[in-house]
């Protein structure tokens, strides 16, 4: 243990002295001190100054949160991976997540998100939907601005001309595939131009393999089962309420894996994980304590030890077992 | 025929074009180039002719200059546009002062008149066949008998009724060009000049509060083609820097057409539209653009540079319809405006939408509910849960041929949530003009059996009451959910 102890210290501090010569370095450093404690992140900048916290972009996700040193990285490039076209909904759903707490961030200027994506992402992975996302994210639609551009070349144009604008709140960029043209001096154009605007460029990518790219972190995002909706009495079963996704980090500086299952709040409209183990199995599997007649107005006391009959049930025969949609 | 001849084909389309290119080339000397088919032009050169040494020397740098090129031309200069064609017809390269048109113009033959052919030839058959013997016979019996139109013609080729040529195009309001002696090719030259010309436009916008709006950009090349280069702006500009910015995007984007040969002699800059502009101050520390300014400074470059508006808002239309409930405005003009929005549907809205519904193949489907099984994008999905459904009748104030939609939100045993819809009824779709037509039918026939005797209304009925089974209705993914 205490080998250990003294080799993290030592990878600590080498890491420091790294992060020191590259000067450059916006996230904070864990360094666990000798008695296993974890001291407060260390931020590191070119010229020793530190880094204030407002140049960190939160996803209030602690656990996220601790892993990424704070937050994500406000002034750089983003990538966000989506496996398959498919699951660039789940994706998206993270990256508005994201926008809708950078929209908040300067309510009083009124900030645009611009999305950009070529024609063949926008074909595959469907059209940003305004009224969707407002209604799920409470964007407004005078909040957004879309872009379409048919070649990759010009809509990298478009992203790297829009990465340098600090009147958007953000660009998001969405790409399929792996082309040769997006390779690490692309994206590292990108980084530098958020970086100097202090805006995020969000890299959201359909169907492609983890190549190496400038951006200081990378997510894997793909649908999870969305959890019950909420009704008073209890979670109703076979209905899809809250948006699950899971989100792997793959890459970040302080470079620990880590697996998320996290769910998209509509209500606060924050994200948060999914720590309700009950919702999801009862997803899957219906649990005799939930009542099996979506419909009763009045909560049913599901502890105590004479269950009152849940309204519907009272028939001159049993009723069958009834099983939800999925079985 | 000579066996030496070469014998071409009569292609007007292509003398059209020559033409139009010559008028393009022509644009150097004057704006206001007017079309004489199928052979001439007018130039206007009412105080052009001194940027170029004078009357004489501007005539005689247009001939040089398009018999450089191989062109066989001949031109005349007079106070009116008649007899400058009668001059160009019969005495190339010759002057008139303006009142001397009568004598001038007094030996010529009656074509030099513009005149139609029949007009011609019934004057030249009684004996006037020069135009000094049509002008001084008289002229009311000419009228009674040839028709206005002749006087007209011999008004306007002396001057006596003013005549206006049309020319092709508006004249810009401004413009600034630069002449080279010696050619410039490369794009930096191009750009630098668009700078400089700019520049110059800046204290005429200035003194008039306007900033532009749309701009051209004419390239006279050395062997006589023009190129032409427009930019629009969202809002009006007056910096000669941003005007720079987009033609930098224009010419990055035509660089592969813009052949510059062996240079450019002449650049022009043109304002085509402008618009009152509000003159800002100017933080002294700050850089003065709003964030909206910016903004719509980017959507112009992508516009330059793509040659469409590409950057759009989303905004919300009254309609129920999903693909129809968003629209996309072009432009930035929305930005920062917070507007109270319509009723919104309780249902919910997928995120992403596909630009068509894709029809997907249902595999076990259940009547009135969401399929158990489908295959979209040759993948097979189960479906694990399912919502809905929502139905949305077809806008029938619209389109009379839309269909009801059923929609479903489901998600599959991975978790990914679609949206689904079934077009089309089991039963079929109620129409109101067949609805009408039944109830027009019935009334009729209600009063024709009230009329004749009823012969068997049985059977009649059955047959119309026979109707082909409708079409069963299928299956479309419409969209992705978060």
């Amino acid at each position: 243990m205490a080998v250990s102890a003294l080799a993290q210290e030592r990878l600590c501090a080498l890491r420091h002295e790294i992060a020191r010569i590259e000067g450059v370095l916006p996230e904070r450093l864990a360094a666990p001190s000798a008695d296993g404690q974890t001291a407060d992140g260390i931020l590191m900048r070119r010229s020793g100054r530190g880094l204030p916290d407002g140049d960190l972009l939160p996803s209030h996700v602690e656990p996220l949160d601790a892993l990424l040193g704070g937050g994500l990285p406000l002034g750089a490039l983003t990538e966000i991976h989506a496996p398959t076209a498919r699951a660039a909904g789940a994706a998206a759903a993270f990256v508005l997540a994201l926008g809708s707490r950078l929209l908040q961030r300067e309510p009083q200027k009124h900030l645009p998100l611009l999305w950009l994506g070529t024609t063949e992402a926008f074909s595959e992975g469907g059209l940003p939907y305004a009224a969707g996302i407002r209604e799920t994210f409470g964007i407004a639609p005078q909040r957004l601005l879309f872009a379409e551009a048919p070649k990759l070349g010009d809509t990298l144009w478009i992203g790297e001309e829009a990465a340098r604008l600090p009147d958007l709140a953000g660009v998001i960029l969405e790409l399929r595939g792996n082309p040769r043209m997006l390779d690490l001096t692309a994206t590292r154009r990108l980084h530098r131009r958020a970086q100097a605007a202090g805006r995020p460029v969000f890299l959201l990518r359909q169907s492609a393999e983890q190549t190496p790219t400038a951006a200081p972190v990378r997510l894997l995002v793909s649908p999870a089962p969305a959890a019950l909706r909420q009704t008073l009495d209890g979670p109703l079963r076979g209905s899809l309420g809250p948006p699950g996704l899971e989100l792997t980090v793959a890459k970040s500086r302080i470079a620990r894996p880590g697996t998320f299952t996290l769910e998209w709040n509509p209500h606060e409209r924050r994200l948060q994980l999914r720590n309700d183990p009950l919702s999801n199995q009862a997803a899957n599997r219906p649990s005799r304590a939930y009542p099996t007649v979506p419909g009763s107005v009045v909560s049913l006391s599901v502890d105590r030890q004479d269950l009152a009959p849940a309204p519907g049930k009272v028939m001159g025969f049993p009723a069958p077992e009834r099983r939800a949609a999925g079985g | 025929m000579h066996p030496d001849l070469d014998i071409v084909e009569e292609d007007p389309e292509a003398d059209r074009r020559l033409l139009e290119a010559l008028a393009d080339w022509c644009d150097r000397y004057t704006p206001l180039v007017a079309m004489d088919w199928p052979d001439g032009l007018y130039l206007d050169i009412t105080g052009c002719a001194h940027l170029f040494g004078g009357e004489a020397a501007l005539m005689a740098d247009v001939l040089k200059r398009m018999r450089g090129q191989g062109f066989d031309v001949r031109a005349g200069l007079a106070a009116t546009p008649g007899a400058a064609y009668a001059l160009a017809h019969f005495q190339s390269g010759a002057i008139i002062a303006e009142g001397a048109e009568a004598e001038t113009l007094a030996p010529y033959p009656l074509s030099a008149l513009r005149l139609a052919p029949d007009t011609c030839q019934g004057l030249e058959s009684v004996g006037l066949r020069v135009v000094g013997a049509v002008l001084s016979a008289p002229r009311a019996p000419l009228a009674k008998r040839f028709g206005k139109d002749l006087l007209l013609r011999l008004d306007q080729a002396v001057g006596r009724v003013d005549e206006s040529i049309r020319p092709r195009r508006a004249v810009p309001s401004l413009s600034a060009e630069r002449r080279f002696f010696e050619p410039i090719g490369t794009l930096e030259d191009i750009e630098q000049l668009v700078l400089t010309l700019s520049t110059s436009l800046q204290p005429a916008l200035a003194a008039r509060g306007e900033g532009v709006t749309s701009l051209e950009l004419a390239l006279f090349r050395v062997d006589g083609t023009v190129f032409c280069l427009r930019v629009h702006t969202a809002r009006p500009l007056r910096e000669a820097k941003l005007i720079q910015l987009l033609f930098h995007e224009k010419l990055a984007a035509v660089s592969e057409k813009l052949d510059t040969g062996y240079g450019f002699d002449l650049l022009r800059l043109s304002v085509l539209t402008a618009q009152p502009y509000v003159e800002v101050q100017n933080d002294m520390i700050e850089e003065g653009n709003s964030e909206v300014q910016n903004i719509a400074l980017l959507a112009d470059r992508v516009e330059a540079r793509l040659g469409r508006q590409v950057v759009v808002h989303p905004m919300e239309v009254a309609s129920h319809i999903p693909e129809r409930a968003v629209a996309h405005v072009p432009g930035t003009a929305l930005i920062g405006k917070e507007k109270e929005s319509g009723p919104r549907s309780t249902f919910s809205r997928p995120l992403r939408l596909l630009r068509m519904p894709e029809p997907v193949e249902v595999t076990a489907e259940i009547p009135e509910g969401p399929p158990a099984h489908f295959r979209w994008r040759r993948m097979h999905h189960r479906i694990v849960r399912a919502e809905g459904p929502e139905r949305l009748t077809p806008e029938w104030w619209r389109d009379e041929t839309g269909e009801t939609r059923d929609y479903y939100r489901v998600e599959d045993g991975e978790g990914y949530r679609y949206w689904l819809f079934r077009e089309g009824l089991y039963e079929g779709e109620p129409r109101l003009a067949p609805l009408m037509k039944e109830k027009a039918d019935e009334e009729a026939r209600r009063i024709e059996s009230k009329i004749a005797q009823p012969t068997n209304p049985a059977t009649e009925n059955e047959d119309d009451l026979r109707l082909a089974s409708p079409p069963l209705p299928r299956w479309y993914m419409h969209g992705i959910f978060a």
